[in-house]
Order: structure tokens, then C-alpha cells, then sequence
């Protein structure tokens, strides 16, 4: 579980990022930050895994205050993959790229071997195993990027931007595995300004404006309020769109729709009466 | 830490006294530091030099930039500070921090306070050609840029559990293998996609330029220069007679 009370942060050239942050995300959620350029988000998820420490208040992180330990020991339960991959892609092959997290982290030979195993395989990405990361298209840089920090299995996983340079097929697949991994207990934390994905695959979304949360709750609360859209300069979904166009011709049609399927009942519902 | 000891040296945008000099003037004042402060290896007209390259820092208004530079230089200066108090002895070494800490400063006021755009242009009115001026424009202008990079790249890899501090020596530099290898490759990235974008407008389609800005010295600048010659002047006419200013070889009694 994350935790944080009331959390400032000023970087060093006098920009103040967070103006007083609390949230709390229980293990298993799945959730979106979003919110314009300059938001606070990046800076937010740096403080989970305690890259970056509070100038005031805390942040927990299973109840240990990140102030108290360090980056490589959270490590191993909270991943962070950063936004571009070409920050942190260097070795010669996936292979050892995906292993420079377990070495470092200490896992043995043979739980290294098994995770590398796992990890290719669930990202599809095992025909590249003897590739070099530096030559692989921008798409399946991303990729490997997520499988060399996915591999350590952390507990939270938090994804800076991962739809970034990602096709429709291939964030479908990625909107897809995060949804699978979340299953399985995990916590999924992405940062994104796509609507449409953090809204498809995403149970909570988080807008921040100005270093502050201002709205925190389900995509059909969130992202169907006006007024926090405006907020936050983010576009309402398309299905959004189109049931406040159909609301403003149809008494008493829903505007807080967020799912395709949810709109196409209702239609369907109405033209049956 | 490597983030705000770039920020040291980056253009700030401010409108100041020392903003609005010509970067001539600057460059200038920049030399007669430095012939200063090698002309001198005791305590008090370094001390007094230091003093006077806050003058300019002062007047721009960037004392909490400036002074971010000396934090990133620290542990240089502690050092420099250890080594020559060993080698020779600690006022020896205290004049040698000081005119480490001269030096800083007065490239910090240099760069702090000068646009890149400003010093190529100042540098093609010294004849010096357009490429290379635009060269060392774009240099300047990216230190920031690659400093920034760094410090995301040492994020992405301490969160891949890297510890830089581990191991002993050689472990210690192989740590640094995964930060260096990727500025590499991102800063070879970046320079072909620059060359791309510089040719796609037409770069070096005409040997011969023009110029939208022209420099001129203003009167602002003569009185600078006038101060600056002064000081210089004083100085070595202090250096050349030291009998006469012994107090200027005062020590620490040790």
C-alpha cells in the first residue's frame, strides 16, 4: 500500500511540483494520474519509490517511510519504467538488459533464468531475446524497457507514459497485460494523458492540476465532469462526447458515460421503449 | 547533484545591469579575472579579487545561482584544499581555493548572464567564423539539456536497483557503465536529428551572412571595461612592487 500526507516538493531551480499531496492506493487497484504538462504527476510516482523524498510530509510505502531506506531496496517492490526508453537501455542484448534489474537485486542464477523466461514470453518479446535493445523500433524499445523492470515482479508497478509512440494494437496488448497483471494482485499505477486508455483500463483515476489532486475517482465520475476536464486541460472520452450530444437532443439521457458497451445498452434500452 | 551544479552555469533571463552588457565586455572581464588570479598565490589579493568578482554577481542578481555553483564544487575545492595543505602547506593551500573559487565565479557571472545566442554573435564580430561560432552556441546551449538527461538516466537505473556507491574501485566505475552508455547513445541521436533539422532550413546555403542583431558597445559597457582596467592596473602595479604593500603577504601564523 502507498501512502502519502500531505506531500510538498520543490525541485532545486524554485519550481514547488507538489503543494500538499495525500492519497492512499491499497495493494490491487488500478489507477491512472493524469492531468496537463507540469501537473505534478512524474514528479508524484517518484516519490513512491523514493527517487525523490518529501520537503514536507510523508510517503509510505507498505508503512516504511521512503526517507528511511533507499531506492534499491524499494526496488524490489515498486517498478518504475520511465517514459523514454532510450534512458536506461544499454546493454548489448534484451536478454541481459531484462537481467541487469535481478543481478543487482540479488536473485539467484536460477530465479534469474525462470524470470527472464517469464518476462519475454508474457511481452512477447522472446524472438528479440539475442537482439540488441538499440536496434529494435521505438514500439518494442518501450517494451523491453517494461520487461527489464516487470521481470523484478514488484509488487506496485508504475508506468511513466506508456502509451507514448504505441499503435492501437499494441496498447490494446499493453491495456491488456497491465489488466492481467493487476489480477493477479498486483498494483497498476500508470501516468497518461490518453483518456481513452486510462478510462478502458483503469478503475480509478487520479487529475492533478497545479501540484494538487483535484478530482479522484471512477473513470464515469471522473472523466465525464466538465468542469475537472477543464480544469486539467484533458479531452473527455469519445463515447462522452457523444452521449452529452445525444443528451442535449434526448430528455433525461445519461452524461456520465464512459464504456462503449454502457452507451450501446442505453441506446438499445431507449429504442425498445 | 549534478542538476544543480549545471544550473550554475546556465542563462538565466533577467534584466540587469550586467544582463545588458555587451558579451565582449563580459568576456573581458572574464580574462582580467583570470589573469588575475594567476598572477597572485596569497591569501589577501585573492581574497580581495573573490570579493570583487562578487560585484558583478551582485549587480545581476544571481547570488542564489552563483552560489549554487560553489555547492556542486565542494568537494573539488575540499580537494584542492587536502592535497596542497599536504604538498606545500595550508596558506598555500587556502590562496589556491581561493583562486579556484575567483575562477568559478567569474565564469558562473559569464555564463549566468549570457545568452549562447549572444556570445556567437559577439564571437562572429571578433572574426571568428560563423560555423564554429554556432558550434560552441549550440554546445552551451545544450549542457543543461545533457545535464537534465543524466539525472533522468540515473533515476531510471537506481530504479532498476543500480547502486552507484557499491563495491570497491572497479565495481564503482563499472556502475557507471549503464548511465554512460545511454548519454552516448542519446546525444548521438540527438546530434544527427540537429544536423537533419539544421539542413532541412538550409543551413550554410549561403557562405555569406547576414545578421538581424548587431552589437554595440554602449556607454554602460566603457564604464565597466573603465572599472575593470583599473583593478587590473592596480593589481599589477601591487604585484610589481610588493615591498611597498607588504601586508599583502600576510599569512596565517602557523
Amino acid at each position: 500500500m502507498i501512502e502519502t500526507v500531505d506531500v510538498w516538493f520543490t525541485y532545486p531551480d524554485g519550481t514547488t511540483a507538489l503543494r500538499g499531496v495525500s492519497l492512499r492506493i491499497k495493494d490491487g487497484e488500478s489507477v491512472a494520474i493524469m492531468g496537463e504538462n507540469g501537473a505534478g504527476k512524474t514528479t508524484l510516482v517518484k516519490h513512491f519509490n523514493g527517487l525523490l523524498k518529501p520537503e514536507k510530509g510523508t510517503v509510505l510505502v507498505d508503512g516504511i517511510d521512503t526517507r528511511d531506506t533507499s531506492v534499491a531496496n524499494l526496488a524490489k517492490k515498486v517498478g518504475l519504467v520511465f517514459q523514454n526508453p532510450d534512458h536506461q537501455l544499454f546493454s548489448s542484448t534484451v536478454e541481459e538488459e531484462v537481467m541487469f534489474a535481478l543481478k543487482n537485486l540479488g536473485f539467484s542464477r536460477e530465479e534469474i533464468r525462470d524470470r527472464v523466461n517469464w518476462v519475454l514470453k508474457f511481452l512477447d518479446l522472446e524472438k528479440y531475446r539475442e537482439r540488441s535493445p538499440l536496434s529494435l523500433s521505438g514500439g518494442e524499445r518501450k517494451r523491453v524497457a517494461l520487461a527489464s523492470v516487470l521481470c523484478v515482479k514488484p509488487k506496485i508497478l508504475i508506468l511513466d507514459e506508456p502509451t507514448i509512440g504505441q499503435d492501437a494494437k499494441q496498447k490494446r496488448k499493453l491495456g491488456n497485460l497491465l489488466k492481467k497483471y493487476q489480477k493477479e494482485g498486483n498494483t497498476v499505477i500508470v501516468v497518461t494523458h490518453d483518456v481513452e486508455f486510462a478510462s478502458k483500463y483503469f478503475k480509478r483515476i487520479i487529475v492533478m492540476a497545479g501540484g494538487k489532486i483535484i478530482a479522484d475517482g471512477p473513470p464515469n465520475k471522473v472523466l465525464t465532469s466538465l468542469t475537472i476536464l477543464e480544469e486539467s486541460s484533458l479531452s473527455p472520452p469519445q463515447v462522452t462526447v457523444l452521449s452529452y450530444e445525444i443528451a442535449k437532443k434526448v430528455n433525461a439521457f445519461p452524461r456520465d458515460i464512459v464504456f462503449f458497451d454502457e452507451l450501446l445498452q442505453e441506446i438499445i434500452a431507449r429504442l425498445r421503449r | 547533484m549534478s542538476y544543480t551544479m549545471f544550473s550554475a552555469f546556465e542563462f538565466k533571463r533577467k534584466d540587469t545591469y550586467i544582463h545588458r552588457l555587451d558579451p565582449r565586455t563580459k568576456m573581458f572581464m572574464v580574462i582580467v579575472f583570470m589573469v588575475i588570479a594567476l598572477l597572485f598565490n596569497n591569501i589577501i589579493p585573492l581574497l580581495i579579487t573573490f570579493i570583487v568578482t562578487l560585484i558583478p554577481i551582485s549587480l545581476a542578481k544571481s547570488v542564489k545561482e552563483w552560489l549554487n555553483s560553489l555547492k556542486g564544487t565542494t568537494i573539488l575545492l575540499v580537494f584542492i584544499l587536502v592535497i596542497n595543505s599536504f604538498v606545500r602547506d595550508l596558506n598555500f593551500a587556502i590562496a589556491m581555493v581561493l583562486r579556484l573559487m575567483v575562477l568559478i565565479t567569474a565564469f558562473s557571472a559569464f555564463f549566468l548572464t549570457t545568452h549562447p545566442d549572444d556570445l556567437a554573435q559577439a564571437l562572429i564580430q571578433m572574426k571568428v567564423p560563423f560555423d564554429f561560432a554556432f558550434a560552441l552556441s549550440m554546445a552551451t546551449r545544450y549542457v543543461p539539456t545533457l545535464a537534465r538527461e543524466a539525472q533522468t538516466i540515473m533515476d531510471a537505473q537506481m530504479s532498476r536497483g543500480l547502486e552507484l556507491q557499491k563495491g570497491g574501485l572497479t565495481q564503482k566505475i563499472k556502475n557507471l557503465i549503464p548511465l554512460i552508455i545511454p548519454l552516448i547513445v542519446n546525444s548521438v541521436r540527438r546530434a544527427l536529428s540537429i544536423a537533419e533539422s539544421l539542413e532541412s532550413r538550409a543551413f550554410g546555403a549561403i557562405k555569406k551572412r547576414t545578421y538581424l542583431y548587431q552589437l554595440k558597445l554602449k556607454k554602460s559597457d566603457a564604464l565597466f571595461i573603465i572599472f575593470l582596467t583599473s583593478y587590473l592596473l592596480l593589481m599589477i602595479y601591487i604585484k610589481i612592487h610588493f615591498p611597498f604593500t607588504i601586508w599583502m603577504e600576510w599569512k596565517f601564523p602557523l
